[in-house]
């Protein structure tokens, strides 16, 4: 079975590349890829939308149909993994190891048992290791500022290399770094469970929105020169504004995305411990 | 408002898909009704554009406003006019059919559930009204992507068997997408219209050969065509009834619809049948794609994955048909495509009522059904003698033009098959029909076991199946309409 499939993938890809004898050259400044669209793009980003990034304008205005779905799949990652992984009322663990903070002494309590309400006292996971203070405390100085170079790289999206996805990552990444470097418990009170997963529809819906707006507004879906009446811009300007506003939904669905399938794969879909 | 119907056909479920996701996490109750309501105006939408359609030709919608190649148009004539409302409507009645058991069987789950449905059916909607090539990629993904979490959520083998698909769904995807780049590559344009105008200079050209192909390839894959087909029967058994009962009738043949858009409309008929000189080759495969599917079918013990194998012969015979190159066959195989939908939903229904009720689908379990569930075993002959193809079900409109366009094409071993399929069908359905008819045997004694008092479905799953048996009919009887009104505007001219 193995040399069968050995040999279907060397026919495969030796079909592939005999094919790509026919293609332009490399590089080729006459091909068809490069003299008939991108120059249109390259040309009248600037004209038409007011982005001197013409690959956010071309993600976000020309083909931002496309990308409205491209969003639309990461949402659906999201709650595939939640579907499959999220057990709800789950049982309660055989053992729960509870922390004095002061003395450090663990406590380790059968299932049934509780502890007193107590601010001396910490729930803390099986596979508990000291908290290092180097970790902590760079984490807990670093994660601000990846946030706030989140929020730049989503803003900024029009005039250089970024936009919603790469934002929206960044600032997922500053929640799950929180997540590995103190534990999820700690994450999940910074973000609850319900609010990700409230959050990651709505940031789509802001895309879809804006989208639809437009189409109540009387043109076409997507066609953000129509805002310019209610922000009171010219078209021009409007279809920047409305890639913008876009780019926010992007950044909010990516984001909680990200964060919604870190829970969901770190504690095995049951929110109690993660890494 | 009408010239917006294909923005809405889509952007509508999408919403609601949003709404429905929210609404899980703040008032449970309100999942239903909005998916209802949501795949209501889609069908509302899509018998607008098709109307439309009829009367004043083709539809083009330029999303954001920009004209092709530059931005994204939608692409409505008569072939995906028909297929979206086909969708469409498939999508609601079983959605409606399949609430209580969602209910059964996802107490707390429902609204992801629902969510991922109405995602589902806005990638297939997004797949059929789209005339841009890479936005059909894009849709594919999620369409795919949803499938893989819906089937994933059934009995215990049910996450390995997904696993499968998702490997070979991917794989698939891929096919198409590689596809598609080597179009760019040579072309430089992503809009249906525009590639095909762009290509008839460059039909010699190997990098458009290998496009074809592995574009071919990749919906092949995605529907399950014989040689590819392993990943389907396993996949859509073990999952749960109102995911099977959604992706069985859709997905395959939402899959043949993207083949003959891309005979018909990207590389257009005088290339795939002239220029490559395939299609004997692949009227073959679906020989024998019909001829094993069949068999297979005979071989299992267990309803619902009988019903699968039925679906891998089913799928030959559309490809055949499409391949035969000629204009009957093509007929018969688009006409399919709505048949094929209608029958499988009908008999997916059935089997989801029977699992609602028996909570088994072995052939052991269908035991005195006829006496227990009436009205959904007589929804089940219907579906049944469709799949057969005895007139007046629609089922026998679409062989009959099938078997002409093969007789036209001279393929008499495409003939032979289908006739063998009809024949291994009887065998198959009337086995079934002696199990929920005669059986449990009574012993020869003379001592009767009571019989069985009638324990129906819920009304909400049994009107819903009985529509659709009713419709099998009236799409039958009107199936002259079908053909002479729409299929036929469908096919382009030079198809003879």
């Amino acid at each position: 079975m193995k040399i069968i499939g050995l040999i279907i993938t060397i026919i495969t890809g030796a079909f592939l590349v005999y094919a790509a004898i026919d293609f332009p050259a490399w590089s080729d400044p006459n091909s068809p890829a490069s003299t008939y669209l991108s120059p249109y793009f390259i040309e009248n980003s600037m004209k038409d939308t007011s982005v001197p990034n013409y690959v956010t304008s071309l993600l976000a205005d020309y083909r931002g149909f496309d990308t409205m779905f491209e969003t639309t799949v990461i949402f659906t990652a999201g709650l595939v993994c939640f579907i499959l992984l999220r057990i709800s009322g789950g049982k309660e663990p055989e053992t729960s190891h509870y922390r004095h903070v002061l003395t450090g002494v663990t406590v380790t309590l059968k299932k049934g048992h509780k502890i007193p309400e107590s601010e001396d006292f910490e729930r803390i996971d099986d596979l508990w290791t000291p908290p290092d203070l180097i970790i902590k405390t760079s984490c807990r100085l670093m994660i601000p500022f990846i946030q706030l170079f989140g929020l730049y790289v989503i803003a900024h999206g029009h005039s250089s290399p970024g936009g919603g996805f790469q934002g929206g990552v960044i600032l997922g990444a500053s929640i799950i770094l929180l997540a590995i470097s103190h534990d999820l418990r700690t994450a999940l009170e910074k973000m609850r469970e319900k609010v990700v997963a409230i959050l990651c529809p709505i940031g789509v819906s802001i895309y879809a929105g804006t989208g639809t707006l437009c189409l109540l507004l009387g043109v076409n879906f997507l066609d953000y020169s129509a805002l310019a009446s209610v922000l009171h811009v010219d078209p021009i300007a409007a279809r920047s504004h409305g890639i913008f506003m876009v780019e926010i939904g992007v950044g909010i669905a990516v984001m909680t995305t990200m964060i919604w399938i870190y829970n969901n794969i770190s504690s095995a879909g049951k929110y109690n411990q993660g890494l | 408002m009408s010239q917006q119907y294909p923005a809405i056909l889509v952007i509508v479920p999408l919403l609601s898909a949003f709404a429905i996701s929210i609404a899980g996490w703040v008032n449970k109750r309100l999942c239903f009704p909005i998916i209802v309501t949501a795949l209501s105006v889609v069908v509302y939408a899509s018998i607008g554009l098709l109307l439309t359609v009829l009367e004043k030709g083709v539809v083009i919608y330029h999303l954001g406003g920009w004209p092709p190649p530059v931005g994204i148009a939608y692409y409505v004539d008569h072939l995906n006019g028909l297929v979206l409302v086909v969708v469409a409507s498939v999508a609601l009645l079983n959605v409606i059919a399949a609430k209580k058991s969602i209910e059964q069987e996802f107490p707390d789950k429902a609204a992801p559930f629902y969510t991922l449905y109405i995602l589902m059916v806005t990638g297939l909607l997004g797949i059929v009204v789209t005339g841009d090539a890479f936005n059909l990629y894009v849709l594919l993904e999620i369409a795919a992507l949803t499938g893989y979490g819906l089937l994933a959520m059934g009995e215990e083998r049910a996450q390995l068997s997904s696993l499968n698909y998702l490997y070979m769904g991917t794989i698939g995807a891929c096919f198409y997408l590689l596809g598609v780049g080597y179009l760019y590559i040579v072309t430089g344009s992503l809009n249906m219209m525009d590639i095909a105008r762009l290509l008839p200079p460059l039909y010699q050209s190997k990098a458009v050969l290998a496009a074809f192909i592995i574009c071919m390839v990749g919906v092949w894959l995605k529907m399950a065509f014989f040689p590819l087909h392993s990943w389907l029967p396993n996949a859509y058994t073990h999952a749960t009834s109102a995911a099977s009962s959604l992706i069985a009738p859709l997905v395959t043949k939402v899959m043949v619809y993207v083949m003959i858009r891309l005979i018909l409309t990207i590389f257009t008929p005088e290339f795939a049948f002239a220029t490559m000189a395939l299609n004997n080759v692949v009227v073959w495969l679906a020989v024998i794609a019909i001829v094993m599917g069949a068999i297979l079918a005979l071989a299992e013990r267990n309803l619902k994955k009988m019903l699968t194998f039925i679906i891998v012969a089913e799928v030959g015979y559309m490809v055949g048909g499409a391949w035969l190159g000629n204009r009957a066959g093509m007929t018969g195989a688009i006409l399919h495509i709505v048949n094929d939908a209608l029958m499988t939903l009908c008999v997916f229904l059935v089997v989801g009522n029977i699992v609602y009720k028996v909570k088994g689908y072995a052939f052991e379990d269908l035991q005195g059904l006829f006496r227990k569930m009436p009205f959904t075993m007589g929804a089940f002959v219907v579906g049944a003698m469709s799949i057969i193809g005895v007139p007046p079900t629609c089922g026998f409109f679409s062989k009959w033009y099938l078997i002409l366009g093969a007789l036209q094409a001279g393929h008499y071993g495409f003939v032979a098959a289908l006739i063998f399929s009809s024949l291994v069908s009887v065998v198959l359905f009337f086995r079934i029909f002696e199990i929920c008819y005669y059986e449990p045997f009574s012993d020869h004694h003379g001592h009767d076991h009571p019989p069985e008092p009638m324990d129906e479905a819920p009304l909400l799953m049994v009107v819903p199946l009985l529509i659709v048996a009713v419709i099998l009919i009236l799409v039958g009887l009107y199936t002259g309409d079908i053909v002479n009104h729409i299929i036929k505007f469908a096919i382009p001219e030079g198809l003879v």
